[in-house]
C-alpha cells in the first residue's frame, strides 16, 4: 500500500506529532511505501498534490489548535479537497492528535471536522486515535511505546497499525497518558511553563502580566 | 468594545452595514497573516504578546478590551475558515499557560479577568446537518477556553441574511 506520512504540526524539528508519527511507522512500516510530508517545511507542490491523489491512505498527524486543526494545515486540507475532486482509487484517511491538556477526549471535535472533509472529498474515513498530555510525549521518547505513561498510547497505535494495514476502519480512539491528572499538572506548571519562562530570564510576575 | 472577526473581502463586508462607531475593533484579512509556530513564546518570552510580528500580533491584548466578539465565518467542513483558524490559533496570549480544571476537565486559566458574549455567523450554500453539529459543538468548546459567558452561532445561507444581525 501506498501511504503518505503527513505530518501537520507548525514545529519544524522535534514535535510531539513527529514523535507520533515515528511510533506509528515502526508499526507499518513493512509491506508498505511510506513518503513523508512535512507541510510547514515543504509547503506541498502541485506534484505533491498529484502523489497524495494517488495514495492508498493518508496518515494525517496534527496537534489540537483551539479545539480544531491548526490553521496552516486546515488550508491545506481546503486545497486538497479541490484536488481530490478527480481522483479514482479508494482513499483511507487515519488521524492521530495530540493536545496539550490532559485528555484526550478533548480532541473529538477535529475528528468530526476530519469527517466533513473527507465526506467533501470523496475520502473514507479510516480510523482515529486521540492522545491527551501531548507535551509529555516527545520528552519520553525514551520509553518504549505501551510501557509506563505511554501505555494506553501502545494500546491505541497497535489497534490503528492493524486498521491501516488491513485497510479498514475502527472505533474513535480518544487517551490519556497512564500518568495521573494532578501530577501532570504539577510538571506542567514547574517544570514546564515556569522553567521555560525563567530560561528567558522571566519571572512568575511577568509571566501574569496584563496589558 | 466590540470586536468583529471577519473573512469577507472588503467591498462583501461593507454591503453589510456593520456598525462604523469607534468602540469597535475590525479584525479582517489583508491576505498577510502568518500561522502560529506553536512556539509558546507569548506565554514564556514575551508574556501577552505573539512574538510574529504583523497585524495580529496583539490579538490577546484586544480581546481583553472586547465585552462582545462577532466572528463571520464561511462554514468550513464545521470549523471556521483558514483566516479565522488562523486569528484563533494566534489569540493564545489572551490566556494564561497554567493550568485549571472546569467540569472535570483541563483548560488554560485567564490571564484577564474579562468575559465576553461570543457571537458567530457561519455562512455558506450548502452547509450539512453534520457540520452544523460539528460547528455549534466547536463554538461552545472554544467559549470555554476562552471564557465567555455566553455563545450565540448562527447559520446563513447567504451574505444577505447576515445585513440585519448588528442591532
Ligand atoms: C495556538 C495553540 C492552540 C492550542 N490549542 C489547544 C487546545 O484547544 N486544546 C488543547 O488541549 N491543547 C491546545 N494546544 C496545545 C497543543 O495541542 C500541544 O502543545 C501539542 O502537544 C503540540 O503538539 P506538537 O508538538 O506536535 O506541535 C494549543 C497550542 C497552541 C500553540
Amino acid at each position: 500500500m501506498k501511504i503518505a506520512m503527513i505530518n501537520g504540526s507548525p514545529k519544524a524539528g522535534k514535535s510531539n506529532t513527529a514523535f507520533l508519527l515515528n511510533s506509528l511507522e515502526a508499526l507499518i512500516s513493512s509491506g508498505n511505501e511510506l513518503t513523508h510530508y512535512h507541510i510547514i517545511k515543504n509547503p506541498p507542490s502541485e506534484e505533491a498534490f498529484s502523489q497524495l491523489c494517488q495514495m492508498d491512505a493518508l496518515v494525517l498527524a496534527f496537534p489540537l489548535y483551539i479545539d480544531a486543526i491548526p490553521s496552516h494545515l486546515f488550508r491545506l486540507l481546503v486545497e486538497l479537497e479541490e484536488h481530490m475532486k478527480g481522483h479514482k482509487n479508494e482513499i483511507y484517511v487515519y488521524a492521530i492528535t495530540n493536545n496539550g491538556f490532559y485528555e484526550g477526549r478533548q480532541n473529538h471535535i477535529a475528528f468530526e471536522i476530519l469527517k466533513n472533509w473527507c465526506q467533501r472529498s470523496g475520502l473514507r474515513f479510516g480510523q482515529g486515535l486521540g492522545h491527551g498530555a501531548g507535551e509529555m510525549l516527545a520528552s519520553n521518547d525514551k520509553i518504549p511505546l505501551g510501557h509506563g505513561p505511554l501505555k494506553n498510547l501502545g494500546k491505541g497505535m497497535n489497534l490503528l497499525a492493524d486498521n491501516i494495514n488491513s485497510k479498514s476502519s475502527g472505533e474513535l480512539m480518544l487517551v490519556n497518558p497512564n500518568f495521573p491528572r494532578f501530577a501532570w499538572q504539577f510538571a506542567g506548571t514547574h517544570f514546564f511553563w515556569n522553567a521555560e519562562a525563567k530560561k528567558n530570564g522571566l519571572k512568575k510576575r511577568d509571566i501574569l502580566r496584563r496589558l | 468594545m466590540k470586536m468583529i472577526i471577519h473573512d469577507l473581502g472588503q467591498e462583501e463586508f461593507t454591503v453589510l452595514e456593520p456598525p462604523s462607531t469607534g468602540d469597535t475593533i475590525v479584525i479582517s484579512d489583508h491576505g498577510k497573516i502568518r500561522p502560529c509556530i506553536g512556539c509558546f513564546g507569548c506565554w514564556i518570552k514575551t508574556p501577552g504578546v505573539c512574538i510574529i510580528k504583523d497585524d495580529y500580533q496583539s490579538m490577546g491584548e484586544l480581546l481583553s478590551k472586547c465585552d462582545e466578539i462577532i466572528i463571520i465565518s464561511r462554514c468550513v467542513y464545521g470549523s471556521y475558515s483558514p483566516f479565522i483558524r488562523n486569528v484563533l490559533d494566534r489569540s493564545i496570549s489572551y490566556l494564561l499557560p497554567y493550568f485549571v480544571q472546569k467540569n472535570d476537565e483541563t483548560h488554560h486559566q485567564n490571564r484577564y479577568n474579562n468575559y465576553f458574549k461570543l457571537t458567530v455567523h457561519f455562512y455558506g450554500e450548502d452547509i450539512t446537518k453534520a457540520e452544523e453539529k460539528t460547528a455549534q459543538a466547536l463554538v461552545k468548546a472554544n467559549g470555554i477556553n476562552f471564557y465567555s459567558e455566553e455563545e450565540c452561532v448562527c447559520f446563513h445561507q447567504s451574505l444577505e441574511s447576515i445585513k440585519g444581525v448588528w442591532q
